[in-house]
């Protein structure tokens, strides 16, 4: 039996064609709003992507070098591909630029995952000064969502620029643990941190309220007393305004102790799940940071999300009703064309050569089959029910 | 509905007496059989293996669990660690047969290739890398202060509480790797969903803590 390295896999059977089918529609959905699809290099210079990726996924590269000698890591995350991709390709006369993609990703795992390998949806929009691209894009997560049957999904949303106004007059060294504690979602170490006295009672006070910060919209009434400056939650506002106006109101959430990396995001951030899962299904945010290190000044906003996850959560986890189109001697041009004619209407169908009835019967039924065709009779049969009804009647 | 995991072994009384001072219903706790899920008022609790616990929350199985902080180091799933409930203190230490201390006192070239019987092979991969130091680490899942004495380990790396147990098996303490406690630590997911009855829970920690 071959065996695939550690951590890899092969992915197959009715978790591909739901991933597909997923990928299909999200895909379908961007380019219809003007995203242009890219397929990104499988490998990134080192040298290149080193400076530029989070420290957090820095750790994670998987290194190795090219037949040419070059150091490389395999893509851990398209959006860097992609921001390298636009800003050398596109003049700035052309912004804004619309990417998306849909594609493997590789990294080491973090426990309790096994896998180096995992695949990404996404989109990414630059060189749009406003908030519309932030609500763009998100509208675009959402609606993908549902497309797929996610219906029970919902955004959390946070602003990196909070953090960073609330930090600004604190000592650099605890303003870093703080943010750490955050990243790594340990309240208990945030507070202990607080409580060390490196920082003064009013700062402190303001800082512990940070993790409660969660719930609806009103909760950015309550954040922006904790700023000198209001003005920081302004995007965040406008883009919740937003999206309430769309109907979305009750499938967003605010959490402001939402984190990422500082120097990377620059802006609002956000995170998407589903009820039914304890971790986040993939995420995105505002990048500017990075886009400046390509020499780009502007906004850059993307997400990208775990295919395989929201595959597994989508209305294509049921196997899709189809047909098996049993040949029965019939001659090879004649099942193809009538098959063809099935397959119009709207049905999925698998033509069975067998010369054997039974085992034709026998194949869709542990297909998980729903109809059986049996061409030369005319006649379809339920494979649930086993009632027989007449092909034409049946394709009307 | 709120469902809590909790860590059955040395704990979960500790860990009972807890949920009382939260005033959560724990009757059906006390008075367990051998069931594992079991429902009270606005409560599901789940009774897993220590191990087990950051699992059922990381997956979103359980919304919130009660569980040492030794076990979420070892196993490093993402979950958000709401509070220190200050509850179940003991510690990490490396322990060994009295004649190994000079080892420890020592240039750290000494400690190079120890072999070190524990089940904590990530803290004690970590707590060893993080010193420049390579040893041999042999996983074991009970009975870990045995293996110096069999001739399977060198030294261990084990919780210690009262420190009995490493006394009867003549082995001394040569360092102390981290201080233990139960941590209250809730689901990515649920901190979002579920806030209000969380912080609720937090609130009254913070009271009997204070």
């Amino acid at each position: 039996m071959s065996r695939l390295p550690r951590g890899c896999t092969n992915v197959g059977g009715h978790l591909a064609s739901s991933m597909q089918r997923c990928r299909s529609e999200m895909i379908s959905l961007m380019h219809s709003y003007g995203y242009q699809t890219f397929w990104p290099s499988a490998l990134q210079l080192l040298e290149t992507a080193w400076d530029r990726l989070p420290s957090s996924l820095r750790k994670r590269l998987i290194t190795l070098n090219t037949p040419f000698a070059e150091p490389c890591c395999l893509r851990a995350d398209i959006t860097l591909a992609a921001v390298s991709y636009l800003s050398s390709h596109f003049s700035p006369e052309e912004r804004p630029l619309r990417l998306c993609y849909a594609d493997r990703i590789y990294k080491t795992p973090v426990r309790p995952d096994t896998y180096l390998e995992g695949f990404q949806v996404g989109a990414e929009l630059l060189g749009w000064e406003g908030d519309g691209a932030d609500t763009e894009l998100i509208f675009l997560l959402l609606q993908s969502m549902d497309m797929v049957g996610v219906e029970d999904s919902f955004l959390v949303l946070g602003d990196v620029t909070f953090l960073q106004d609330l930090l600004f007059d604190i000592d650099k060294e605890i303003a870093k643990a703080l943010v750490s504690a955050l990243e790594k979602g340990s309240y208990a170490e945030y507070y202990s941190l607080l409580k060390l006295g490196r920082i003064n009672t009013a700062q402190a006070e303001k800082l512990s309220r940070v993790p409660s910060l969660k719930g609806n919209m009103e909760i950015l009434d309550e954040a922006e007393r904790l700023l000198d400056d209001r003005g920081s939650l302004r995007s965040l506002r406008k883009i919740l305004s937003s999206l309430a106006e769309m109907g979305f109101k009750d499938r967003i959430k605010v959490d402001l102790s939402l984190v990422r990396e500082l120097n990377y995001y620059s802006g609002p951030i956000f995170d998407i799940y589903t009820r039914r899962h304890g971790r986040s299904l993939g995420g995105g945010g505002r990048y500017d940071g990075l886009l400046s290190g390509y020499g780009i000044l502007g906004q850059a906003i993307g997400f990208a999300i775990d295919l395989e996850l929201i595959a597994s959560f989508s209305k294509y986890t049921e196997v899709e009703p189809s047909v098996m189109i049993w040949a029965g001697g019939l001659s090879t041009g004649d099942v193809i064309a009538q098959a063809e004619e099935i397959r119009v209407k709207g049905h999925s169908i698998e033509i069975s050569w067998t010369p054997s009835r039974e085992d034709s019967i026998h194949l869709a039924k542990m297909r998980g089959l729903t109809f059986w065709i049996e061409l030369p009779e005319s006649k379809v049969i339920d494979m649930n029910t086993g009632l027989a009804t007449n092909l034409a009647k049946w394709v009307e | 509905m709120l469902t809590v995991a909790l860590p059955t072994g040395r704990v979960l009384n500790e860990g009972i007496h807890l949920l009382d001072q939260l005033e959560m219903p724990t009757k059906g706790l006390t008075e367990r059989g051998r069931e594992l899920v079991i429902e009270e008022g606005p409560y599901r609790y789940i009774l897993a293996k220590p191990m087990d616990v950051p699992l059922h929350v990381t997956y979103g199985v359980a919304d919130l669990a009660l569980l040492g902080s030794d076990v979420m180091w070892e196993i490093g799933a993402p979950l958000i660690e709401l509070a220190d409930t200050g509850k179940g203190k003991c510690r990490v230490v490396i322990a060994g047969p009295e004649f190994l201390a000079e080892k420890f006192i020592g240039h750290k070239s000494e400690l190079m290739w120890l072999r070190v019987a524990t089940k904590y092979p990530n803290i004690a991969d970590r707590y060893f890398s993080s010193r420049g130091v390579q040893v041999e680490i042999i996983h074991m899942h009970g009975s870990i202060e045995l293996a110096p004495r069999l001739g399977l380990s060198d030294c261990i790396m084990d919780i210690v509480q009262t420190g009995n147990t490493l006394r009867a098996n003549h082995l001394k303490i040569f360092e102390t790797v981290t201080p233990v406690s139960l941590r209250l630590a809730a689901s990515i997911k649920s901190v979002q969903t579920k806030w209000q009855e969380l912080s609720g829970l937090l609130d009254k920690l913070r009271a009997i803590r204070s």
